[in-house]
């Protein structure tokens, strides 16, 4: 198991060059000019300045060098398009923030979804079951963005029952503010649960060794307790991983409508004013979440599930 | 040696968007004639996908079928013979009617057949997408589930490194490098949602050819001789048709949405062609005073998921019966 | 147990589509409901909170380094300009300069000798030359270091690479006492004491400036000597600012604080004013859809402003100028201000829009400019053009709004037998793409010029042979000439003739039309009953929170 952990941890480490290399490759090829945000020209003399104070006038080797060298020690520069912000503070004032977001959805999934899809395996083909499923096709079905304008249109402002946006900034507090968003985010991975949760306990009731426990006579709710649950939980825990990374990587939209200033949100707008120091910092940032969090999927999932612990798949 | 235990039993209706590797399928050598009626059998059983497959060709063809291949004249005629990039602002945001089912938007527009008209390219883009990402995930799963080892761990490793860049930043990314002067076009859109979701299914295909590979007739081909290539063409990837058929359907939504998305950030198709992406984009601004523009691109993305769904559901029980996820 | 899932599908679909149909219904009672601060006397609240919606992130409040609205209407209420633009005249008022002489191409100001920083000293004159200079300094690299080239030695200072200090030295900035500043002008450019009033002009404190770098705009380093003082700064969240009670004029001031959340999202903008939460928007733009139905509503307001919507032509590509002519005669400009953008915007007769000093001379009311068309005469014109473009490729940038005007316009050129092919592009992009010189797939192109200063001369120079704004591959010697003569011409009305020519070049019967003008903008913002007689948002976007006073009820 160390072995195992090891390997993927070292492994990790080209992977972020690559990611690194990729952004930058890509970065560089969609021109585009960080000084220019206005439809007033820049005269040449500040765009050489600019380009001067952050290395742009460099050959891109050098500059691909420099960045590497950054992401190592942790630092990212000043930011090109917001003068005077360091992208080191400007992550840590915003990554939580999107953290703090993802987490709530994350809970939302889980306190609606798995409790839902629960109930449905436990009673299929039942109108619960059914509801169940309708429920998960609409989180599904509908662009997060329109369900997130009526959201705040039924909610805020015509019952006004929470405010429209905004997102309250430290870490540890919470207010009205953060149901909408996080409700509107969970949605799909809520739905996704639900079937996921419904699909693999039924599955589960159909295996050899349910069917011997019920013949033995063993009562039911043990059954379900003890066998089916924990097994169940296997799927479910392989799709949390990724889901948890989508979830703070993939919050743009939400952070977008509810004004709440987060990384994905910064992330979007580091692509289109081209500030380089941003997207490349932020890219190796969530890139290293996805890949923590699909090494803590591989290994929980080794300790879940000890078939998988043999072999190296 | 295929024994359906479930004839009886419940159907599962799960359903891995973000599919974790399926761990076992059936392996049984392909006898084709029987499989695929057998699989139709078991699909026209399951009401609820015939019902799908149905709305889903309704929709299809009313796309076609009601503005008309009205850029190719002469082949078909439109039925109602309205242009629906025909503006005319003395008909803004008429409430329906018999000459406009629908209504007409602010520009005058008739709805009936700019909505079939965006059903067409959200559609074509769909399947265009989803084409491309088979293709890709197809070549690229298999080559790292069949050569496996170093090669296999090196491939999924870069599969992690892709995963880690964010869909959105990711798509603009590839719009802006791809497109015809940052404008976007049909091709364009099709290239950056592919490029942008064909990881997961790679990672499907590779795990299937994984778990095939152990399988014995597998080996015996091997041990008679056969080549890579004709054992992966005649033995595993005909395995993995069925999850390929199902994967089309289950990428459908993820791309149509995907293209929903773009559109809101600004990077919808071209005008005055519209998706239904872009179309509720709009819809989403002029909801308080016209409702009827965000709910008819909403409900149409929604039935074609939903619709996309229940006939992936239904082909996977049709075609996978013994099909698990792990 | 089939027929169960099918039930469920019909289910799924009909409450998909009730979850649409329920976001129909009547809401015409919340608007109203929710309104906040009812205005039946004139009597000023006892909390004087003022709540307002910024669009957007300011991305620096370093007056050199500031380069948008939000940041310039933060800096306009944090400190204090040598003067302030009355909103109808445009004319300058003494604010912290009491007074000012004009010789020549010398301008000297009299600052007030009691206007202090928040930390207690004096504002001097050295804070402006300091300023001024380290706005042009090269290792700044201000984007808007080009306002001051009106300054002797400006320019050059900007540009130097290296052993800069001599032409420091020698921008024509001084400070002949403590509260005298002597500057010298390249020309007597009679608009300069206006164009002061721009964010930046604005002095910065050397010191603090100097011991904290670039965190110098924090909130807990921050030094400033206006009406306000920044309490807080939530990057991307919000700006909070408070009265600065040792403001020379504070006891003028009413409000005691500005909260700011900052919304980019247009829709939500809308959402959060209707649900009470703020105030006021502070103008940054509404989405266009909604604003059918927010203009009856007694909260729109809308502003005129400096600025001008043009489509520009590439003429290298376009290089008939009767096709020119055509195209410009075919666009109805009626139905796009009232039928499309519907935000009460004037159809643009020339380039220089309503509202600039002069405009009844420097106004050409041109021919080819007719403010609801003239399809016939388009149509005979473009029969006589030969070798019309039958495909022309019109660019925009992403932003909302200009997807439907282009729209409109392929609509309107479809009827000449031209077929418009509209790309939009993402602004960053569309900015290179644009040059100068433009991509030679750019045959028609949109953009928007909001004037810094109330003077035509602003959006004229555009359009000269060296512009880094010309992006129509037009020149014209003759132009140019005009332009260099009327930045010397101290007579108003003679400059009028002036710019009158200018237009004429471009617009008049004979005119080369290397752009057509479509209208001439104006800032539709939305503001409740509490704050709306006092709250204005001047034609050149910026605002005056000394002004504002909160209605209570």
């Amino acid at each position: 198991m160390a072995a195992f952990i090891l390997r993927r941890v070292i492994w990790t480490i080209p992977v972020i060059l690559l990611v690194i290399l990729m952004t930058f490759g890509l970065m560089k090829n969609i021109g585009g000019n960080p000084f220019r945000k206005t439809d007033r020209a820049v005269t040449p003399q500040t765009q050489a300045n600019l380009e001067r104070k952050f290395n742009l006038d460099k050959p891109w080797y050098q500059q691909y060098a420099l960045y590497v060298k950054g992401v190592f020690t942790f630092d990212f520069g000043p930011s090109l398009a917001q003068p005077g912000r360091d992208v080191n503070e400007y992550v840590k004032e915003q990554f939580p923030r999107s953290i703090k977001l993802g987490l709530l959805a994350f809970v939302w999934a889980i306190l609606l979804g798995f409790p839902a899809g629960v109930i449905a395996a436990l009673r299929p083909n039942s109108i619960v079951d059914y509801s169940v499923m309708f429920f998960s096709n609409i989180g599904f079905a509908v662009p997060s963005f329109l369900v997130a304008t009526l959201l705040i249109y039924y909610f805020a402002v015509k019952i006004d029952l929470v405010p429209t946006s905004g997102w309250p900034l430290g870490f540890w507090s919470l207010d009205s503010r953060v149901l909408l968003p996080s409700f509107a985010l969970g949605l799909l991975p809520m739905a996704y649960f639900a079937r996921l949760v419904r699909g693999s306990m039924l599955e589960t009731f159909q295996q050899d060794y349910v069917r011997t426990a019920r013949a033995k006579g063993l009562r039911y709710r043990r059954i379900v307790g003890l066998h089916v649950l924990r097994n169940s939980l296997i799927p479910v825990v392989t799709a949390a991983g990724p889901l948890l990374g989508f979830l703070i990587t993939g919050s743009f939209i939400i952070e977008y409508i509810f004004s709440i200033p987060g990384i994905g949100r910064g992330f979007v707008s580091g692509v289109q004013n081209r500030d380089y120091s941003v997207v490349m910092a932020l890219t190796v940032l969530l890139s290293l979440v996805v890949i923590v969090a699909n090494l803590v999927v591989d290994i929980l999932y080794g300790f879940l599930d000890p078939r998988t612990r043999e072999t190296g798949r | 040696m295929v024994v359906d235990r479930r004839e009886t039993a419940l159907e599962i209706a799960g359903k891995t968007p973000f599919a974790p590797e399926i761990g076992e399928a059936a392996g049984a050598p392909v006898r084709q004639s029987s499989l695929w009626r057998d699989a139709f059998r078991r699909y026209t059983r399951n009401k609820a996908a015939v019902a799908s497959g149905v709305i889903f060709i309704g929709m299809c063809l009313y796309c076609l079928l009601i503005p008309g291949f009205w850029k190719i004249p002469g082949i078909w005629t439109s039925i109602f013979d309205i242009d629906p990039n025909d503006a005319d602002f003395g008909q803004t945001y008429l409430s329906p009617s018999l000459e406009h089912p629908f209504g007409t938007d602010g520009f005058g527009r008739d709805l009936f057949t700019r909505t079939a008209l965006g059903g067409q390219i959200s559609i074509a883009i769909g399947f265009a997408a989803t084409f491309a990402i088979l293709v890709i995930g197809v070549t690229y799963g298999s080559i790292s589930g069949f050569v496996g080892g170093r090669l296999d761990n090196a491939m999924m490793r870069f599969l992690d490194a892709l995963y880690g860049l964010p869909y959105l930043p990711f798509a603009i990314l590839t719009i802006q490098i791809v497109s015809d002067q940052g404008a976007v076009d049909f091709k364009t859109m099709v290239i950056a949602l592919a490029i942008a979701s064909w990881f997961t299914t790679a990672r499907i295909v590779r795990g299937q050819i994984m778990t095939l590979k152990q399988n014995d007739y597998v080996r015996a081909a091997k041990a008679v001789g056969a080549r890579w290539y004709r054992v992966l063409s005649r033995h595993l990837l005909p395995n993995t048709l069925g999850i390929l058929i199902i994967a089309v359907f289950l990428e459908l939504p993820g791309v149509v949405l995907g293209e929903a998305i773009l559109s809101f950030v600004g990077l919808g198709i071209n005008p005055p062609d519209a998706s239904w992406g872009s179309m509720a984009q709009e819809g989403r601004e002029a909801y308080r005073l016209h409702p009827i523009e965000i709910v008819i691109p909403g409900v149409a993305i929604a039935t074609l998921v939903i619709c996309a769904n229940f006939i992936a559901d239904g082909l996977r029980d049709a075609l996978d019966p013994r099909t698990r996820e792990t | 147990m089939r027929r169960n899932r099918w039930l469920l599908l019909v289910a799924a679909l009909v409450a998909v589509l009730a979850f649409g149909a329920a976001g129909c219904g009547g809401d015409d009672d919340d608007a109203a409901a929710e309104e906040t601060g009812a205005t039946d006397g004139g009597q000023p609240a006892a909390e004087q909170v003022f709540r307002i919606g910024w669009g957007a992130e300011p991305p620096s409040l370093d007056p050199g380094k500031a380069t948008d609205t939000t940041s310039s209407n933060v800096l306009l209420a944090l400190m204090d300009p040598l003067v302030r633009l009355n909103p109808d005249t445009l004319a300058a008022e003494p604010a912290l300069a009491e007074s000012w002489e004009v010789d020549g191409n010398t301008v000297t100001f009299n600052l007030r000798d009691d206007a202090t920083w928040t930390n207690g000293d004096p504002v001097t004159a050295n804070d402006f030359v300091y300023s001024w200079k380290r706005t042009l300094s090269p290792e700044l690299a201000a984007d808007y270091a080009y306002q001051l080239y009106g300054i002797t030695g400006a320019a050059e200072y900007n540009g130097c690479e290296k052993n800069c200090e001599a032409l420091a030295d020698a921008v024509g900035v001084t400070a002949v006492d403590d509260y005298t500043l002597q500057v010298e002008l390249t020309s007597p450019q009679p608009w300069f004491v206006q164009q002061a009033s721009h964010h930046s002009f604005l002095p910065v404190h050397q010191a603090t400036v100097e011991e904290f770098g670039d965190n110098w705009t924090d909130p807990e380093n921050i030094v400033t000597n206006g009406p306000f003082m920044l309490e807080s700064w939530d990057h991307d969240a919000s700006i909070n600012m408070v009265k600065n009670p040792n403001y020379r004029d504070a006891a003028n001031v009413s409000l005691e604080r500005i909260e700011g959340p900052i919304i980019v999202d247009g829709t939500t903008r809308v959402q959060s004013f209707e649900a009470g939460e703020i105030d006021a928007l502070d103008g940054a733009g509404l989405p266009p859809e909604e604003i059918e139905r927010l203009k009856t509503e007694p909260y729109y307001e809308q502003y005129p402003a400096l600025g001008t919507y043009y489509y520009g032509f590439n003429t290298k590509n376009i290089s008939d100028v009767n096709e020119r002519k055509a195209l410009s005669l075919a666009i109805n400009r009626k139905i796009i201000t009232d039928e499309i953008d519907r935000t009460g915007r004037d159809q643009a007769t020339g380039m220089t829009p309503k509202g600039i000093e002069g405009f009844d001379v420097i106004n050409p009311n041109s021919p080819w400019l007719p403010p609801e068309g003239d399809m016939e005469e388009a149509q005979a014109l473009y029969a006589e053009v030969q070798n019309p473009h039958s495909k022309i490729n019109l660019f925009h940038n992403d932003a909302p709004g200009h997807k439907e005007i282009a729209v409109a316009v392929q609509d309107m050129w479809k009827e000449l037998g031209v077929e418009t092919t509209i790309k939009a592009q993402e602004w960053a992009q569309y900015l290179e793409f644009l040059g100068p010189p433009p991509n030679k797939a750019v045959d028609v192109y949109r953009l928007g010029w909001i004037y810094d200063f109330p003077d035509a001369i602003n959006g004229l120079e555009l359009f000269t042979c060296d512009s880094g704004n010309n992006n129509t591959n037009w020149c014209n010697k003759d132009y140019d000439a005009l332009v260099e003569q009327a930045k010397s011409e101290a007579d108003a009305n003679a400059r009028w003739e002036l710019y009158r020519q200018m237009e004429g070049i471009m617009f008049d019967e004979d005119g080369e039309v290397p752009l057509t003008p479509i209208m001439w903008y104006t800032y539709p913002n939305l503001e409740n009953d509490a704050v709306r007689d006092t709250f204005f948002i001047s034609p050149l976007d910026q605002i005056d929170f000394t002004k504002v006073v909160v209605q209570g009820s």
